[in-house]
């Protein structure tokens, strides 16, 4: 399992410079900004009073903007999630799937390696990159602020990145077990990717409308917490969402077990066949 | 299941939606023996191939390798198992070494690296290119070396030499050879007839899902039709020889030569012969693939 994640890891390496450095940089600015922006918050606060409810809602409390933790929140923390989400989704659909559909996976598995120890060899080199890139990202926003008035300690910081880790595990678990069922690992990102969007628009506009509510409650991201978890995180949230991680891998992990390794696109899903289109397995290598 | 046997499939089926791939393979493979497989492209080669390795599974039959059933212990068959599959695809971002470096430490870093490197010089590979630039043949040459370096029981081989060059054919079936010399069971899956007579002990034809034929080569050969050709000192009447069971006259030359097809032994004609003033006599064997093509022949008719 060890050979299975290190090769797995390695394979991640440019992701988790190019997300972490990304948003490290992004961390870097923020901070350095901030004395500038704390001096003139008067008349941020006054501008932000004419943006539109509808958009504040997707970023948190402006009303604490001139606050550290509320600055790093609406700029930073709000849609973090979303797009290190990207990464969760494409890296837990293309998992095994990945090389499945160029037919690496094939050969693989002909290596004395079980499914068991494969499936948990690569997804646990995808736990580590997802935490490597918040850590990177961590070391972005706590050095600058040796130069900086902001005043956060550097263990609170981890809180809100916590809860990201969680919401990114939980969707490259959830895009993990969608490649598992659905016909191609394009499917299962584009479904996984419109669920993490859908999310996050249905968190924001439960804030202003509340008959969404009840919709909102079934999202993931209405327990992510940013701003929040600086006062201290929900531990129940917290654990929902690495429940569910948990459970939809296990899933995933069930659904591996049981299949078979496709090739050429057998074992897919079946569409209707249509007058047009070419009878199913036609010249098909078997 | 006896020692003996290195590999044995009973009723196996398989079916990809309302495609029946497999329809009932029966296959008995003793150790240390050269197996050829044959059968065009969808006759089900590479999905009894993928069964023997638990990478599918069958929908009904039994399977033994090496006397495991693949699906109870997956990982002691791939142990014992060397693998080519019919698409050699590699990571194209890491070079020949490092892939099979990697190849080596899934198997537990147990390979003696001396002996990839002399598979790698007799196979004329270089270790240090990336994948990315590797031709299809060289790729295949490294689908070769990684399935023999580790000295396996059972090589699965589905179509070793796809895209290689002659003489690196010829190669490659000298190593099938001493695989087997040292011990190895070679199950290899081709539609290449010469080299499946060259190395096979024998073969099975598979037809749509079902194996048709296991044989030996030469016996498959000897059972077909052979073209017998005689030339006579005078002009015969050669209407007797229609009489011979087996025997056609497809041409008869003005009395003094004749052409005729024989079905089976040669020994009713050469009986029958020793009546007529023959001067001389010449017999055309037929090639596997021209056996192998005569199995087909009912398939495009009734396309």
């Amino acid at each position: 399992m060890m050979t299975i994640f290190r090769y797995a890891l390695r394979r991640l390496r440019g992701q988790i410079l190019g997300w972490g450095i990304a948003f490290a940089l992004l961390g870097v600015l923020l901070v350095s900004m901030y004395d500038t922006i704390a001096a003139q918050q008067e008349q941020i606060e006054d501008l932000l009073k004419f943006y539109p409810q509808e958009f504040t809602a997707f970023f948190g409390d402006f009303s604490a903007f001139g606050t550290a933790e509320g600055f790093l929140s609406i700029e930073l923390l709000s849609y973090m999630p979303v797009i290190l989400g990207i990464f969760a989704v494409l890296t837990g659909s293309g998992l095994l799937v990945s090389d499945e559909e160029n037919g690496q996976l094939d050969l693989i598995m002909a290596y004395p390696v079980s499914r068991t120890a494969l499936f948990l060899g690569r997804l646990l080199a995808f736990v580590v990159a997802a935490v490597a890139i918040l850590a990177i990202t961590w070391l972005g926003l706590v050095v600058p602020m040796n130069w900086s008035s902001m005043d956060i300690g550097w263990g609170t910081i981890w809180l809100p990145l916590l809860s990201a880790l969680a919401v990114l595990l939980l969707f490259g678990a959830l895009s993990l077990f969608l490649s598992m069922v659905l016909p191609s690992r394009r499917l299962a990102a584009t479904t996984a990717g419109l669920l993490l969007v859908a999310s996050f628009f249905i968190t924001g506009l439960a804030k202003i409308n509340q008959d969404l509510e009840p919709v909102a409650r079934l999202s993931p991201l209405n327990y992510y917490q940013a701003q929040d978890a600086f006062q201290g995180l929900n531990g129940a949230w917290l654990a929902g969402l690495f429940g569910s991680a948990v459970l939809f891998a296990a899933l995933a992990w069930w659904c591996f077990l049981r299949r078979d390794i496709r090739v050429g696109g057998e074992g897919g899903w079946r569409l209707p066949s249509l007058p047009f289109r070419r009878r199913a397995g036609a010249g098909r290598e078997t | 299941m006896s020692e003996n046997i290195a590999l044995m499939t009973q009723g196996l089926t398989k079916s990809y939606g309302k495609v029946r791939a497999l329809r009932g393979v029966d296959l008995e493979v003793q150790r240390g023996e050269i197996f050829g497989f044959l059968g065009p492209n969808g006759a089900g080669k590479t999905t009894t191939i993928r069964c023997l390795l638990d990478l599918i599974r069958p929908d009904g039959g039994t399977v033994r390798v090496l006397g495991i059933d693949p699906q109870a212990d997956p990982v002691e068959v791939r142990r014992r198992t060397g693998y080519l599959p019919g698409e050699m695809q590699l990571d194209p971002n890491m070079t020949v070494e490092g892939a099979l470096r990697y190849f080596n430490a899934l198997r537990g870093n147990k390979v003696d690296w001396g002996f990839v490197r002399q598979l790698a010089a007799r196979l004329d590979l270089d270790l240090k290119p990336a994948i990315k630039n590797l031709s299809h043949g060289n790729k295949q040459k490294v689908g070769v070396v990684q399935a023999l370096m580790h000295h396996p029981e059972l090589l699965l081989l589905d179509e070793p030499t796809l895209g290689l060059d002659p003489l690196m054919q010829q190669e490659v079936l000298r190593l099938i050879i001493e695989a087997k010399a040292n011990g190895a069971t070679i199950f290899f899956s081709s539609h290449i007839m010469s080299e499946v007579e060259a190395v096979a002990e024998r073969v099975a034809i598979i037809r749509k899902g079902i194996v048709v034929e296991v044989a030996e080569p030469v016996s498959l050969i000897n059972r077909a039709l052979h073209r017998a050709r005689i030339r006579f000192k005078q002009p015969v009447d050669v209407s007797p020889l229609t009489n011979v069971p087996g025997v056609t006259v497809l041409s008869h030359d003005d009395g003094t030569s004749v052409l005729l097809q024989v079905e089976g032994e040669m020994d009713g004609l050469i009986k029958a012969l020793a009546a007529f003033p023959v001067s001389d006599f010449e017999t055309e064997r037929p090639s596997l693939e021209e056996i192998f093509l005569a199995y087909y022949e009912g398939d495009q008719k009734e396309g």
